[in-house]
């Protein structure tokens, strides 16, 4: 199965790792984001005049009437013209993103292509169809960005690189003989064959990552049943891998 | 990690219609309405203060009174265009000039004061209600506030908050001055103009944990139902 939980897991698991590793230190600003990085001073790209055709235009101009025409189609539920506007705008994003990040920052281009994407649709009623679409995006992009150099900034804060972790990792390498029996499908098989609390609290608490009071706001059951349901289900899916295997 | 084709076909298949946004002066008069009904409420049931006749022949008292309700709604705005992208950047700066016309007005009193009776003019005393005072007329205000930016996107979620919450606080000095007959320039400026400005940067403090992204995605994935057998 294909879910918005699914695709969103590796963006909690970002949420979770800068949630937890939140310093007391100060936060760069966008404002100083911006401007070490000069996000889209430059915008848009050469060559992405080329791509598109009429990309050459400054920000503040409607740069491709044709997007903001596809953008206020799937406001109205349009998904072919919101597939579209989608896959034309994915790889001139990265293109654009991708001139923004260099260095080690440049393995993090798909990420910040993905926020953006995931941004975009989550406030997707926030354009106004009588306002260009491009100044709309670039705005969510420009703020994603920054949000991810600040992740990067206070990530590099608390690590330290090193050459080789020989004192931290064995040798021998792990024992993945049963590894099968943990398959993504046949776990995904499991967990469907709960009853629906127990799916429902194992899905938002183990797959999505959701704090106990995010699941209890989001199906509006109490934290106590949340808590029986996943320790049932936990023991239900035990059983269930265990008969699978 | 998903590819972005798997996400871009997902999204697609996600994509329900979707209720627009109204734009941000209309949602700002929309919370005014609804805000100085709020306030108008509060002052009749405290009781407005005798005075307040004499009081509005007085050009300071007015101008200072029209500048804290212009600050609310240029504030307000403020807020409700820094959850749109792509809005013009210049709106921010519109509560700026009410609140130096605010400010500048108390100043100038504060001035005349020291200036008519010397520094006994400026006599500080303590009026520890004022603070109180704000956070209840404003708490409503603020919440709808709140509940309304949130509909938006986060992109500044500390500065939203602070202009929501000098929206609010504007509102809620305005609110103070009809009902507290307290008129000394400096002890307005030190108690109920300080309390707006604590009351603003208090709840600009709470502004990535009231608005985040992570908050926005988390209500669509939560909402999303399995979509196709993979």
């Amino acid at each position: 199965m294909t879910t918005l939980r699914q695709v969103g897991e590796s963006h909690s698991a970002s949420w979770a790792r800068e949630h937890r590793s939140r310093s007391p230190r100060r936060r760069p600003s966008s404002a100083r984001m911006d401007k070490a990085w000069s996000v889209d001073k430059a915008w848009p790209p050469a060559e992405d005049g080329a791509a598109t055709g009429r990309m050459g235009a400054p920000e503040g101009r409607d740069a491709n009437p044709e997007w903001s025409r596809l953008m206020a189609a799937a406001q109205e539920g349009d998904k072919d013209a919101y597939l579209r506007l989608l896959r034309e705008i994915a790889p001139w994003l990265r293109r654009v993103v991708a001139r923004r990040l260099y260095g080690p920052l440049a393995a993090e281009t798909d990420d910040v292509v993905q926020d953006v994407l995931l941004s975009m649709h989550s406030v997707r009623h926030t354009y106004d169809p009588a306002r260009p679409f491009l100044p709309w995006l670039m705005a969510i992009k420009r703020h994603r960005l920054a949000d991810m150099m600040r992740r990067s900034v206070r990530r590099n804060t608390h690590e330290v690189a090193v050459d080789s972790l020989e004192a931290a990792f064995a040798e021998v390498a792990a024992d993945t003989s049963d590894w099968d029996a943990v398959d993504d499908k046949v776990v995904h098989a499991a967990v469907a064959e709960l009853p629906p609390a127990q799916r429902r609290a194992i899905e938002l608490l183990k797959l999505d990552e959701m704090s106990l009071n995010e699941a209890a706001q989001a199906t509006g059951l109490s934290v106590a049943a949340l808590k029986v349901a996943t320790h049932r289900g936990m023991k239900a899916l035990r059983a269930l891998l265990g008969r699978h295997a | 990690m998903v590819d972005t084709a798997t996400l871009i076909e997902t999204l697609a298949r996600d994509a329900r219609p979707v209720r627009r946004l109204p734009n941000p002066g209309r949602r700002a008069l929309q919370w005014l309405t609804v805000a100085l009904a709020v306030v108008a409420t509060f002052s009749v049931v405290m009781g407005v203060r005798p005075d307040l006749a004499g009081k509005l022949a007085d050009q300071a008292f007015t101008l200072q009174l029209i500048a804290g309700l212009a600050t609310a709604g240029c504030a307000a705005l403020a807020a409700f265009s820094s959850v749109v992208p792509g809005a013009p950047n210049w709106v921010l700066w519109l509560p700026a000039a009410p609140l130096l016309v605010w400010t500048g007005s108390l100043g100038r009193q504060c001035w005349q004061d020291w200036f008519a009776v010397g520094p006994d003019g400026l006599g500080f005393r303590p009026d520890p209600v004022c603070l109180p005072m704000i956070a209840m007329i404003g708490a409503v205000p603020a919440i709808a506030m709140v509940a309304m930016v949130r509909r938006g996107a986060p992109l500044t979620p500390r500065l939203t908050v602070c202009f929501g919450a000098l929206a609010a606080g504007a509102l809620a000095y305005v609110g103070l001055r009809l009902v507290h007959p307290q008129d000394a320039a400096f002890m307005v400026l030190v108690w109920q103009f300080g309390s707006v400005v604590v009351f603003t940067f208090a709840f600009g403090l709470f502004g990535r944990w009231l608005l985040s992204w992570r908050a926005v995605t988390a209500r669509i994935r939560a909402g999303s139902r399995p979509i196709d057998p993979g």
